[in-house]
């Protein structure tokens, strides 16, 4: 028997059934690659924020500053550190952290100070091009600061205001300085929108009274190395150091991201249940239907093999069918998600568990974007045919042809 | 001394002390009550009897559709009742032509396709069984009709080319169930005429579960059933 041609005729002989079958699968094929492609584009750009605006894929501390982050608890030699990690095709970039006060005419604010390499940061973070007002730092002006953009409303300042800065130096005076904002930022973050006060570290060493040393070193990986991989490097690396992934220091973060993706394996099972019931349906009515010609094929000598190869068949033509016109369906829509996005614009500000939402969201197209959802599709229709299938396989001939 | 006998005809089919019980609800119906029978190669012979007699009951054994409650049934010397489905199926398959009442042939496929099945279920090459089946279609009146579906074809077609797909594969016996009860005078006439030519040029075996008349008047044995039992066999001249 030519399985595959006996298949496809059989597949038309109920033509509406068979359409409505074939319409039902390509468009829920077609809302899975979509939303198979808007969560993956959520996801690269929720991990994007994290690691490239002021996280990074790693950060290094010395040992004990993340259980108490103080002033003098510092990475004493940075610059060799830097270095080995720079040989190693990393990414790199110190920083010094302290807490204080800013205040601004009426206003003032408990304040996160944040000094920054202007050279070797613009190469790790690209918070430097996420500004709302103003410029970014420069060298040539220590006095100059950039703000995140909830301070700058609670001070109610803007570019070109002065604020007066206050802490305590290591050297356990007072540290004051008055700085002029440069910049306002996008929003970043709840904790930098909130407290961020951008300086370049000399004007922070200054400040501070600090000659040397770091509190922290961002580290980017090379684009190809995995984290775990990236992590095991820098521990190597940084002996004695305490060395976390972005995933370390923002585990719930990590971990509801992680969940999003089970997420859509939900998603998958919900809209395809209904599919699937539709197959079973189609395929099941396909056996009923010919009952009797099954019988016949069986009396003739077909093997239960063969049958259940005809009945596979032609839902495997269905499935391709199926996923021939999901793609096509979907391919037009997903490059316009993918290019221009949707305008997530009214939630501009809005950050989720801390980090901000880019104000289009657009989708991530990769090859798994079209695999995962085809292959749970085609798990899916496997699965719904196999009842149908093996009962026409095991079908008694002489009760089948009795079958009216 | 040995005693001389007298050369047998080869049996193709024997049958000895078969019953079939079927269950019913809470009711045992026996279709077959120890039935003995013998088919030589080349008989054309009729299987007669009321409805519930047993005719199709007794067909279906034969044709390793189904099995015997116990009792023996041989094809060719092959004890059918041992053998596994996948044997059964392949005994179908190689070496028993089916004619049923109501032609049953797959509806999306052509005269040709339908009639190249078993043939392609065998494995013979495409061009090998095209050939075949073309020049066979042709011996039973179908020359010019291949490429057409059922629903293209009138009874008497559609029932000639069962038949061809029944002979196609050159089968041991022909298993036909009331192959005519849907057929007007001239297409069973027509069929029939075909049968006994090809059981005459070719010495293919024919055993009919009939009712019809028209059979029975051609056949050239008459074996009745009642009652699940054989209850009169009749040898007839050739005419």
């Amino acid at each position: 028997m030519e399985i595959w041609r006996t298949a496809w005729r059989n597949l038309w002989r109920n033509r509406r059934r068979t359409l409505v079958t074939l319409a039902a699968m390509a468009l829920a094929l077609c809302v899975m690659i979509l939303y198979s492609g808007l969560l993956g584009g959520y996801l690269r750009d929720m991990e994007r924020n994290i690691t490239a605006l002021e996280v990074g894929d790693l950060q290094v501390h010395a040992a004990g500053y993340l259980d108490d982050p103080s002033l003098h608890t510092r990475i004493a030699q940075p610059e060799a550190l830097l270095a080995r990690l720079r040989a190693g095709g990393y990414r790199a970039t110190p920083r010094l952290l302290a807490w204080g006060m800013a205040a601004a005419q009426e206003s003032s604010a408990g304040v996160s100070f944040r000094g920054v390499e202007l050279a070797s940061d613009s190469g790790v973070s690209s918070i430097h091009r996420r500004l709302q007002q103003g410029r970014w730092l420069d060298s040539a002006d220590p006095q100059g600061i950039v703000i995140g953009r909830q301070l700058a409303r609670i001070l109610a300042v803007s570019p070109g205001a002065e604020i007066v800065a206050l802490s305590q130096g290591a050297d356990g005076a007072l540290a004051a300085g008055l700085f002029r904002v440069r910049g306002v930022l996008q929003s970043i973050g709840d904790a930098t929108d909130r407290a961020g006060v951008f300086m370049t570290a000399a004007a922070f060493r200054e400040l501070f009274v600090l000659p040397g040393g770091a509190h922290q070193i961002v580290v980017r990986r090379p684009g190809t190395l995995a984290l775990p991989a990236a992590a095991q490097a820098v521990r190597a690396a940084a002996a004695g150091l305490d060395v976390q992934t972005w995933r370390e220091r923002m585990p719930t973060l990590a971990s509801l991201l992680d969940s999003a993706r089970g997420g859509m394996l939900v998603m998958f099972f919900i809209v395809y249940a209904a599919v699937a019931i539709l197959v079973l349906n189609a395929m099941l009515m396909a056996v009923f239907e010919r009952i009797r010609e099954l019988g016949v094929l069986k009396a003739l000598g077909v093997g239960p093999g063969g049958v259940l190869a005809l009945m596979l068949a032609e839902a495997s033509l269905l499935s391709l069918l199926a996923i021939a016109a999901g793609a096509a369906l979907a391919a037009p829509f997903l490059h316009y998600l993918q290019v221009v996005g949707l305008n997530l614009a009214s939630l501009a500000g809005v950050s989720f568990m801390g980090v901000a939402m880019n104000p289009v969201w657009r989708a991530h197209v990769n090859a798994a974007v079209f695999a995962e959802p085809i292959l749970a599709l085609l798990l899916i229709v496997a699965a719904a045919v196999c009842y149908p299938s093996l009962r026409a396989a095991f079908l008694d001939p002489v009760q089948a042809m009795r079958h009216s | 001394m040995e005693k001389q006998q007298t050369p047998q005809p080869e049996s193709i089919v024997e049958i000895e002390a078969v019953t079939r019980v079927y269950r019913q609800g809470a009711h045992e119906v026996h279709a077959l009550r120890g039935l003995n029978l013998q088919i030589a190669r080349g008989e054309f012979t009729a299987i007669c009897g009321p409805s519930g007699s047993g005719k199709t009951t007794l067909l279906n054994v034969i044709g390793a559709l189904d099995r015997p409650s116990s009792g023996s049934v041989r094809l060719e010397g092959r004890e059918l009742g041992n053998m596994s489905q996948r044997e059964r199926s392949a005994m179908r398959r190689d070496r028993i032509g089916f004619v049923f009442q109501s032609y049953n042939l797959v509806p999306v496929l052509s005269a040709c396709e339908n009639t190249e099945m078993v043939l392609a279920l065998q494995g013979v090459p495409r061009a090998e069984r095209r050939a075949q089946v073309l020049r066979l279609l042709g011996e039973v009146g179908l020359g010019g009709m291949e490429q057409r579906r059922p629903d293209e074809l009138s009874g008497g077609q559609q029932q000639r080319v069962a038949f061809a797909r029944a002979i196609a594969a050159q089968p041991a016996v022909v298993l036909a169930d009331e192959p005519t009860a849907n057929l007007d005078s001239e297409n069973a006439a027509r069929l029939l005429d075909l049968m006994e030519r090809l059981n005459r040029e070719r010495g293919l075996t024919f055993l009919f579960a009939t009712h019809d008349p028209r059979v029975m008047a051609r056949a050239r044995r008459i074996v009745r059933v009642e009652d699940g039992r054989v209850a009169q066999d009749e040898l007839r001249p050739v005419a």
